[in-house]
């Protein structure tokens, strides 16, 4: 490097060549808006996805919140308060065994939630490593990985979780990995195609061309930009694990009663639904509201932080 | 330089008979191969401390692949490259990274070539680490201010992330990227053809600078003549993997020997409409022949407008120095005395 010290320009010691020129300080720079800020200031626009937004954080309060509020638990049972319509001692009404709704609606919808959380969580966890791996390393490791989830993906899911209760008895953490089992499938298909096409682009290359361990250049140049697809197709993932609940637990193999999710309680309501409509209505009601709003707002974020796929 | 392969130990960057293949892998069930791409089909070449050598060529000719190749981010096929002394091709995965801040790329997209999700002080900071990793706080950002100065942008920015830079700029930030690791070979691949042509000798100035000053040799890549044309100290033509001519700047643009690289020259537009008008144009017939079935003989012969005759359909003609300094690949019909000069 000896040619080097003797430019003026770049000197070898960087920080006596540097000493010549102001000191920069934090405050003097221009702070710049990172893809991050754009999008969330996009999405601030978005009336739908805020209002949804906003809804979403109602429900998930009054869910958490409000069993701590209620004077009713989920589980008492007053049989001479069995199946009345809303009033003021039960603004929901109670069931045919005389439990507060409003209490078990609660409840219910902290599981729904929990499960919808839990296993897309799992899912992504498994999905984005997964999915990372097979893209970055590429050839037949890629090829056998992917093998492997479309070898998953045509397992008939019902058939594939009833032989798992069957095996393993009804158990909500069963019901977890069940569903986790399938919900990130997709999810590492995304991302190793979003791997794949970010490999080739020029960043990349200079990453690898700068020496960057393999370590470096998954963690800070390939992850964070399939991040904004992630985030998109979590949100999306939450309803449809909720879904994916609510018609296990329909069909009785997720959460066994007396314990409530929004799917045992909408089957419970469907029973009677002739007789008693509000028992299906109130969790009907919340279940799809949950649902409209989680995919307002995933719509919402795929638009702002993705702006050329946005619709107008 | 009286070889064209010259001596490892001394000179600055040799490549000897490098050869990039891409096997397409075989057929499913017969096993039969779909071949094989020639993108780089030995390439023999010595560059000297200091120096711009222009690499110009069509599209598809392999230019992009010999850099690559030299930059290492591809392994060649067969051929070995020294850098310094060092043979690069012997080097194991884990010892070219350590190598790696001794040449740097340029690449030809601006809009792709950074992480849109780092600001320019992290993507500079982080090129700055590779060779002074003992830096940070104060140090490394006033290293990174000064690094943009020498590009031409204003430090205050460096908090900005490069979707707020125009094209021109961002190619200044890649540029400094590349600058940043302190190497002595650049590789430029097409770096000003994305550019607003505005933009572009603002771009070509600035390289040119930067090579004098700081002792930087750089192989400049391009498909637009006038551009090499402008930069190189010496330019070597590509043709479907191989090198057709190679020389001084003046002496490949005003004396072409090889047909092609006439052809090339004659495609260049003269800024005077008068000489524009009375510009005659050596027009080639079709596209380059796939690097997958390349000719036997001379690579050029289906293409050349003169005729070749049976035996330079099927011989590879030498290439040879034809005057002191200046190579070609010596087909008697796409070389003719009386069209030289």
């Amino acid at each position: 490097m000896t040619d080097h010290s003797e430019t003026a320009v770049l000197g070898d010691k960087p920080a006596t060549a540097a000493a010549g020129a102001p000191v920069i300080t934090e405050e003097d720079l221009v702070e710049g808006s990172s893809l991050w800020k754009d999008a969330w200031s996009r999405l601030k626009k978005n009336k739908l996805a805020v209002g949804s937004l906003a809804v979403f954080i109602f429900i998930c309060l009054f869910c958490v919140v409000g069993p701590f509020l209620s004077p009713y638990d989920a589980n008492a049972q007053d049989l001479f308060a069995g199946a009345e319509g809303p009033s003021a001692d039960h603004w929901f009404g109670t069931d045919t065994l005389g439990r507060d709704l409003m209490v078990r609606v609660m409840e219910g919808g902290r599981i729904s939630l929990l499960v919808g959380l839990v296993a897309t969580v799992v899912a992504l966890a498994i999905g984005v490593i997964y999915g990372a791996t097979a893209g970055y390393v590429g050839g037949k490791v890629d090829a056998s990985m992917m093998r492997f989830v479309d070898l998953l993906y045509a397992l008939p899911f019902t058939i594939f979780v009833i032989l798992l209760m069957v095996a393993f008895g009804r158990s909500m953490w069963l019901m977890f990995v069940a569903i986790g089992c399938v919900e990130w499938l997709s999810m590492a298909r995304i991302v190793r195609s979003g791997v794949i096409s970010l490999k080739k682009q020029e960043f990349v290359e200079a990453a690898v061309s700068l020496g960057y361990s393999h370590r470096r250049i998954i963690i800070r140049h390939l992850i964070p930009n399939v991040l904004g697809p992630v985030i998109v197709i979590s949100t999306l993932t939450v309803p449809a694990v909720m879904l994916l609940e609510a018609f296990l637990s329909f069909l009785g193999l997720g959460v066994q009663p007396p314990n409530a999710s929004w799917g045992v309680l909408i089957n419970e309501g469907q029973a009677n639904m002739e007789i008693y409509p509000w028992l299906l209505l109130f969790p009907a009601g919340f279940f799809a509201v949950t649902l409209f709003c989680l995919n307002f707002i995933g719509d919402g974020l795929r638009d702002a932080l993705d702006p050329k796929s946005a619709k107008d | 330089m009286n070889t064209l392969v010259g001596n490892p130990q001394e000179d600055f960057l040799v490549i000897d008979d490098v050869k990039t293949h891409f096997d397409l892998g075989s057929k499913f069930l017969t096993r039969e191969s779909k071949g094989v791409v020639k993108a780089v089909d030995g390439v023999s070449l010595t560059i000297r401390k200091g120096e711009i050598l222009g690499l110009v060529g069509e599209s598809g000719c392999g230019k992009s692949t010999l850099s690559r190749t030299i930059m290492q981010l591809l392994r060649p096929t067969s051929g070995r490259i020294w850098l310094k002394g060092r043979e690069l091709t012997a080097l194991s995965d884990k010892q070219i990274r350590s190598e790696r801040i001794n040449f740097q790329m340029i690449f030809q997209d601006p809009y792709a070539s950074l992480n849109p999700r780092m600001t320019v002080l992290d993507t500079l900071a982080e090129a700055v680490r590779t060779r002074h990793p003992e830096l940070k706080g104060d140090e490394l950002r006033a290293r990174v201010a000064q690094l943009l100065r020498t590009v031409g942008l204003n430090p205050f920015q460096m908090k900005r992330y490069p979707h707020e830079f125009s094209g021109g700029q961002r190619q200044r930030v890649a540029i400094a990227r590349a600058l940043a690791p302190e190497p002595e070979l650049i590789i430029a691949d097409e770096p000003v053809s994305a550019l607003d042509v505005s933009i572009q000798s603002q771009i070509l100035n600035l390289l040119k600078k930067l090579t004098s000053e700081l002792g930087l040799t750089m192989i400049f890549i391009s498909h637009d003549l006038s551009v090499v044309r402008y930069i190189s100290d010496r330019i070597a033509v590509m043709y479907l993997g191989k090198i057709v001519e190679l020389g001084d700047a003046e002496a490949v643009v005003d004396h072409p020997l090889h047909i092609y690289t006439k052809a090339l020259m004659s495609a260049i537009p003269e800024p005077d409409p008068v000489s524009e008008r009375s510009r005659t144009r050596i027009v080639l017939e079709g596209d380059p022949p796939s690097p997958m079935a390349p000719p036997d003989g001379c690579k050029f012969w289906p293409r050349s407008p003169v005729e070749h005759d049976e035996r330079m359909r099927h011989e590879e003609p030498p290439f040879e120095e034809h005057v002191p300094g200046h190579w070609v690949s010596k087909c008697p019909f796409c070389v003719q005395e009386t069209q030289a000069g």
